[in-house]
């Protein structure tokens, strides 16, 4: 019927295309209407809202109001700390995580690897399911080949290897151990690419124990670091935050504060916050830590360095380590040495250091039982090695991605195919998991039961808070599965802890109890026989001295390694918020690069950006030049982790990989080497930096003393009166106000991430961001200064500071940001028609505007969205709102309750995750909270005060303590 | 066929079909939703369940006084009465299978807020404010029907004429106007509700 209407009006011309027949009724005006006339209709018939659907659980499970966030205690998975954490779970999904205020170790800090867990959970590339030589296939197939391999093994006693990073759960060391029984030729090979095997051999030769000590930064007065970027990435540095600035916090009742001296080559974050930063090349370290040996050594031991004589260096950095040996002498017992280096020799030259400190017991706490960092760089070495022979039967390959991260990689790529039996656990389709002939993806952190025992007599639990989103399996339940054992990971689990905990204890009765009240509060601490620091062992300490000495040889620029505080080693490459948080030093974003000092640059004449050839040896890699002031002038400092070749769609390709300069020698991994030497080329780049302007330019944006300042109380100027144009707000019930402590803050970004998952703030990329379009509510600044002895860095957090007087506010045309009755400068994204004046006129530029609909087509990753937000869309500005959701939540909690609020109950995203406790957050009517006091305190200032902006957010001046009078 | 017969044909349709769907209820032009009476997949009866029975709201929307959202009840409410109560009605049975299927009931919502509207259910609930005053009269309702346009003008309205809540000695909020020492603000800021 249509063809033949169709075939009234239309004739066909001699090609056979369709033509308008003429004189056959149909006008140009009838075409029209007709056209017209069937668009109005189906316009009209369209006409209906989309049908919502709301959908009922069957049977609600009882613990569960929809609506409301439970909250459920678990252990982080980023990396061997083993924080404990709070998971934030709506209707049944994950999408915020924030630290255990009753975790012992990391007492409610977290850093941004662990923000950003919510991100990586629902990364639908992930893998999915397992694979069978990269085809997908079922668990039972994949089961029964590997079964029967496995049987073949057991019989013909072949080479069966697992190599790992560290697993910080003794239940999962227990399980891949039983599985490894079976075997008559077993190893568990436990590999870091960022190592730290170097303290622990250390702590083999001198005490016994080969396990990483835990280093108490609260009960230090004097910390001396060489190299060791404890606030950034050392270990665990969010518990090292929290136990620093409980050190260095300083009120009108505790006046004294740790000092903090850094001996290092490139700036650090931790070096940044030093009281006093001296630089030193890596090949200045060895002779910088026995020159401060033969200083504490004391008479009845520094028989052994007494002879020392160093040569290689300055005479000011000589002066800096007499003094530093002076207060350490002082501070006997409470000070603390530490030294980032892997080398095993210079970390026995700090152990006997703090030996005769007497730190042991006091501020260096060793246990046996202490898992973090467990690698033994050695073990790697001699896996190569059987690989490249052959006779390596079957490898089993967890979360460990040497094929990327070792510095052999590429040739362990190759020799792999000489493994007959190549099984991957890894949940990421990874470089090294790519060549394995099975691969069973183990679940997310989120998704798995487990424990952690990274500090010694600490035991956390991880429990998982959805239920697996794709086909994995937990790998202790794949070991368990080839090793005949069918019970779930959690019965296992249970059982391991009923045969290990519930025995020696009292306190509770049933094992059931011990269990669910373990698993509330994170954490369980089985008794721990109270013992002193095993026996301090001087053997070999001559022959280590003598070796370091002659070993300061080789010539051209040193190159040092270092993992960034977001990205860390890159096996969270593939996470889009680890890139946009900038470097916190160098501001820098999705890159990494080749630092040079001023000095260096000019001398090798290269200008920022320009890519330089960094040779050394055989090995090569090109990258742009960023110039660093601070840093030492001869060596070029390259951040390890990026460079990835298969990590996902996010993190393939950024940045260059450094992990080939990786060297070793002595039984470990060095990070940093001599002979390294420069070309410049002729290639540029631009860097995405967040923040262009290094300097503060002298204006007092940051207020800061020294502690003898603050002590006699010789502060800022009490500033004038200022008159205002404007009537004052009227604040009938609350006026919420921030304070940030900016002696606390370190400018670790725990607080930038935190903010981003908490309001679905997107991810821009790297050219965006280039174009000074990120979207972070919460920004660090970070101001450079050159003082006469070396440069200070200063950091300071910037969010929308909720004046009174806004200039925002004033400018805006719409009305679409005014003040509410609450003290909130408030943002209706409804009605914002974007034309940023506000921005414009806002001094702090903490305003965001969104040039994009920033795409939110993945099902899967919407789930990590926090459904109390709204998502912004194209042609918005948005800004921090003090967390206006969760003020909104904590009011009427409190209301439907019958009760005021209580100070502290509300809490901003950023203030309840800063490792330093630096921002404080309430309500300044009610003239007892937090913030109400902090603001009468001396140090309290208000940024740009000369504006009168009289702003809700406030700043506490930083405190130097440039340590007590020393004679000279 | 000629070009006037389409013509008429075409108008025809329209107007039919206009018809089937002002009938239907489900004609609404955006933001005014007025009306609003889809039919649902189980033929519930408010007016039964809460007017001839009085059973509380509460009862089924249990989460109305604890969260942002009232909660539709699942289906093992449903069948804690009707598994002794009429089990054999075609209507239970749906349940009945829907429980042994393992597939959950999609009704269709009525009452819609747009996303960037947070409203809480638990704090109108705990003010003493009744159900009826959004809802309308649910206990009459053979089928829900949409009884406030729930537009910007209705909640604000609202906010201003009862801007002073004040609390009784127990510290729990009552509606009242006289002058008391604690009052409540329902606020009017525009973050109370758009975050």
């Amino acid at each position: 019927m249509k063809d033949k209407l169709w075939k009234q009006y239309i004739d066909e011309d001699d090609r056979g295309l369709p033509v308008l027949q003429n004189g056959n009724g149909i006008s140009r005006r009838t075409f029209l209407e007709a056209i017209g006339y069937t668009t109005a209709a189906i316009a009209l018939t369209s006409c209906a809202t989309p049908e919502q659907k709301v959908i009922p659980y069957l049977k609600q499970p009882p613990e569960l109001t929809p609506g409301v966030a439970n909250w459920y205690a678990s252990t982080c998975g980023g990396c061997s700390a083993a924080c404990g954490m709070l998971v934030k779970v709506r209707d049944g999904r994950p999408i915020k995580v924030e630290g255990n205020p009753e975790h012992p170790i990391s007492k409610g800090a977290l850093c941004p690897v662990a923000h950003s867990l919510v991100f990586s959970l629902y990364d639908a590339e992930r893998l999915q399911q397992p694979l069978i030589g990269g085809k997908t296939a079922a668990w039972n197939d994949v089961d029964a080949q590997i079964v029967q391999k496995l049987a073949a093994l057991k019989s013909s006693g072949g080479k069966v290897r697992f190599l790992s990073n560290t697993i910080v759960s003794p239940s999962s060391r227990a399980t891949i151990k039983k599985f490894l029984s079976q075997f008559k030729d077993a190893k568990h090979v436990v590999y870091e690419p960022v190592s730290t095997s170097g303290i622990r051999l250390a702590h083999l030769r001198t005490h016994g124990v080969e396990a990483l000590p835990f280093y108490n930064f609260d009960k230090a007065k004097v910390v001396v670091s060489f190299g060791a970027d404890f606030l950034g990435t050392w270990i665990s540095p969010a518990a090292f935050i929290r136990g620093y600035s409980e050190g260095r916090n300083v009120n009108e009742r505790k006046q004294d504060m740790l000092r903090h001296v850094q001996f290092e080559s490139r700036l650090s974050l931790t070096g940044a916050n030093a009281d006093k930063r001296v630089k030193v090349s890596p090949a200045e370290e060895a002779d910088a830590l026995l020159f401060l040996a033969k200083l504490v050594g004391g008479s009845s031991q520094s028989a052994n360095f007494s002879g020392f004589e160093p040569k290689s260096l300055a005479e000011p950095t000589m002066a800096a380590i007499k003094r530093c040996a002076a207060e350490l002498t002082n501070a006997k017992g409470s000070s603390l040495v530490v030294c980032g280096s892997n080398d095993v020799d210079k970390q026995q030259i700090v152990n006997f250091i703090n030996q005769s400190l007497e730190n042991y017991g006091k501020t260096i706490s060793i246990s046996s039982t202490a898992s973090e960092g467990q690698s033994r760089d050695e073990d790697i070495q001699t896996l190569f090695q059987e690989v490249k022979d052959g006779s390596v039967a079957a490898l089993f390959i967890l979360d460990a991605n040497p094929a990327y991260d070792h510095f052999a990689g590429a040739e362990f790529l190759a020799a792999l195919s000489k493994v007959p039996l190549k099984v991957s656990l890894s949940p990421t389709l990874d470089e090294t998991t790519s060549a394995a002939d099975y691969v069973c993806p183990t679940h997310h952190t989120l998704e798995s039961w487990d424990d952690a025992e990274a500090v010694g007599g600490v035991v956390s639990t991880v429990q998982p808070t959805i239920a697996p989103l794709f086909q994995t399996r937990a790998y202790q339940e794949s070991l368990m599965r080839w090793s005949g054992d069918e019970r779930r990971y959690y019965d296992a689990l249970r059982a391991e802890w009923q045969a290990r905990y519930f025995g020696g204890q009292s306190t509770f009765k049933t094992f059931d109890d011990l269990w669910d009240r373990s698993l509330h509060d994170g954490v369980f601490r089985p008794a721990v026989a109270q013992a002193g620091p095993p026996a301090f062992k001087a053997d070999g300490l001559s022959e280590t001295g003598a070796r370091m000495t002659a070993g300061s040889s080789g010539e051209g620029l040193s190159i040092a390694l270092y993992p960034k505080v977001t990205l860390r080693d890159g096996r969270f490459a593939n996470n889009p918020w680890l890139h946009e948080i900038p470097d916190p030093i160098t501001k820098t974003t999705w890159d990494n690069y080749a630092c040079l000092s001023p000095n260096a640059a000019a001398k090798a004449g290269v200008v920022e950006g320009q890519f330089v050839r960094i040779q050394k040896g055989n090995i090569s890699a090109e990258l742009p030049v960023m110039i660093q002031p601070g840093q030492a002038d001869d060596c070029v400092v390259v951040a390890v982790g990026y460079g990835r070749t298969k990590a996902g769609k996010v993190g393939t390709g950024l940045g260059t990989n450094a992990f080939p300069f990786v060297e070793f020698a002595n039984g470990s991994f060095h990070y940093d080497s001599k002979g390294a030497s420069l070309t410049a080329t002729s290639n540029f780049t631009s860097f995405a930096k967040t923040q262009t302007e290094n300097s503060a330019e002298g204006r007092p944006l940051i207020k800061e003393y020294s502690l003898k300042e603050f002590v006699a109380g010789h502060l800022h100027e009490e500033s004038e009166k200022q008159v205002d144009l404007w009537k004052p707000h009227d604040f009938p019930e609350h006026k919420w106000g921030m304070v940030i402590d900016l002696n606390s803050c370190v400018g670790c970004n725990a607080c930038v991430l935190s903010c981003q998952a908490e309001n679905n703030i997107p991810v821009v990329g790297k050219d965006e961001v280039h174009r000074r379009r990120e979207m972070h509510w919460m920004r660090i600044d970070r101001y450079f200064d050159e003082k006469p002895d070396g440069t200070t860095t200063r950091f300071q957090p910037m969010t929308c500071e909720h004046c009174d007087n806004a200039s925002c506010e004033t400018v805006c045309p719409v009305l679409a940001t005014v003040h509410s009755s609450e003290g909130l400068n408030m943002q209706v994204y409804n009605r914002c028609v974007g034309t940023r004046y506000c921005a414009n006129n806002c001094p702090f530029k903490v305003r965001r505007f969104n040039w994009f609909l920033y795409p939110h087509e993945d099902p899967v990753a919407n789930l990590a969205l926090n459904p109390d937000v709204t998502v912004r869309s194209r042609g918005v500005m948005e800004k921090c709102t003090f967390c206006v959701q969760r003020i909104e939540e904590g009011k009427i909690r409190a209301r439907n309750e019958g009760r005021p609020i209580k100070d502290g109950e509300i809490q901003t995203a950023c203030q309840q995750s800063c490792p330093a406790n630096a921002i404080s957050f309430g309500d300044l009517k009610d003239l007892e909270s937090k913030v109400s006091t902090l603001r009468h305190t001396k140090r309290n200032y208000i940024l740009l005060e000369e504006l009168n902006l009289r702003p809700g957010l406030t700043y506490l001046g930083k405190v130097n303590n440039d340590g007590e009078d020393l004679e000279g | 066929m000629s070009l006037t017969t389409l013509k008429i044909l075409m108008i025809l349709i329209t107007f039919i079909g206009a018809f089937l769907v002002w009938q239907g209820k489900t004609f609404r032009i955006y933001g005014d939703q007025l009306g609003y009476e889809p039919i649902q997949p189980i033929n519930f009866s408010h007016k039964l369940h809460a007017g001839d029975n009085q059973i509380s709201c509460l009862f089924c929307h249990s989460s109305a006084d604890k969260s942002k959202v009232a909660g539709v009840p699942p289906a093992s409410t449903c069948m804690n009465c009707h598994s002794k109560v009429l089990p054999d009605s075609p209507e239970i049975q749906k349940i009945t299978t829907a429980i042994a299927d393992n597939k959950p009931i999609e009704w269709v919502k009525v009452n819609d807020l747009p996303d960037l509207v947070a409203f809480n259910h638990s704090r109108h609930v705990t003010s003493g404010i009744s159900c009826q005053t959004c809802h309308g009269a649910v206990e009459t309702m053979e089928r829900l029907s949409q009884q406030t346009a729930f537009t910007m003008g209705d909640c604000v309205s609202c906010h201003r004429t009862h801007r002073e809540v004040t609390l009784d000695e127990t510290g729990k909020p009552q509606i009242a106007r006289e002058n008391t020492a604690q009052k409540l603000m329902a606020s009017t800021d525009c973050s109370v509700c758009h975050h």
